[in-house]
């Protein structure tokens, strides 16, 4: 899962701030618990952070690898609270399913909200601006990463669940 | 889904929109802010570097436009502040600029372009004294172009 989180950052680094990374570091959690998500999380910073051709910062990486981790422990917490319920059985006309995948897309809109916060205001901080300011100034990003992360959310996660659960449970050969 | 529970995730999708709306709403309030202090440095700069003054040309005819508090530059000549209100052809003289043509009103026989300044102390028109292109302005001057047969 870090290795499919961290080829996505890069396959879309060309577009600011709209990745596949925060999905599968959720799904990451989703289907593995709280401390593998976390650990997806942070190792795909880790690598995706320190290897990147937009710049290394220490104070950031720490930021983000936190911040990411978010995404896998709220995975984790989702799948333990049944959120989803049985995915396996659903159906593209069940309006179940799309009721799950809106909740899917909030709190993906959710986390994506509290994470560009924080590291917003820790890249103020680190270059010198007012935490307010640099809320400010990072809206137009914040922005195009909460939407895009709602639909990603939205339309990627349960289908993204079913067809993992199905690899693991039935072995992608025999699909 | 259970009631309760509908409407709780039906106020989180509401609590995303508002989000997205406080967004929108604090980046073009901070936009705007940002644009209007650049406006009142810009009115300020304009402020240092324009003098009002104010300009009558009387076209001979009973025609008379004034162009009040009209910014120019600061030690504009009046040729140069005539310049900026109407179209001016000129033909330069031993004594300076003639100007022949204000608005593409003149060239008749004895008539002329005769420029004034307002005289504040005899409240009256006096002459101008050198060349239209010779004189600075001061701030607030008022000067007229008269087209006058002699």
């Amino acid at each position: 899962m870090t290795a499919i989180s961290v080829i996505s950052s890069y396959a879309m680094i060309g577009i600011p701030n709209v990745s596949l990374m925060d999905l599968f570091v959720f799904i990451s959690g989703y289907l593995m618990g709280f401390i593998p998500g976390v650990l997806v999380g942070v190792l795909t910073w880790l690598v995706y952070g320190t290897l990147n051709p937009l710049g290394f910062n220490l104070v950031i990486l720490v930021a983000t690898c936190l911040g990411e981790s978010l995404y896998g422990f709220v995975g984790g917490l989702s799948a333990r609270s049944g959120l989803g319920g049985d995915l396996s059985s659903a159906r593209v006309r069940d309006k179940a399913l799309w009721w799950v995948n809106l909740k899917f897309g909030i709190i993906g809109f959710f986390l994506t909200f509290v994470y560009d916060l924080f590291t917003n205001i820790v890249s103020g901080l680190t270059v010198g601006i007012p935490p307010f300011m640099a809320i400010i100034q990072g809206i137009p990003f914040a922005v195009a990463h909460e939407v895009s992360n709602f639909f990603f959310f939205f339309f990627g996660c349960s289908a993204l669940v079913m067809s993992i659960k199905k690899i693991l449970l039935k072995g992608g050969e025999n699909l | 889904m259970s009631g309760r529970s509908g409407w709780m995730w039906v106020s989180f999708g509401l609590l995303c929109l508002l989000a997205v709306a406080v967004y929108f709403a604090a980046y073009y309030y901070n936009e705007s802010a940002s644009y209007k202090r650049l406006y009142e440095r810009a009115a300020a700069d304009l402020k240092r570097l324009t003098m009002p003054v104010n300009i009558l040309i009387d076209y001979g005819n009973g025609t008379e436009v004034w162009y009040n508090d009209t910014l120019v530059p600061r030690e504009s000549t009046v040729l140069r502040v005539t310049e900026i209100v109407a179209e001016v052809d000129y033909i330069i003289g031993e004594y300076g600029a003639f100007v022949t043509h204000i608005n593409g009103v003149g060239g008749e026989t004895n008539k002329y372009w005769i420029w004034y300044i307002w005289n504040s102390t005899e409240n009256s028109w006096s002459w101008g004294p050198v060349a239209c292109d010779r004189f600075i302005l001061q701030e607030g001057d008022i000067i007229a172009w008269r087209y006058e047969q002699y």
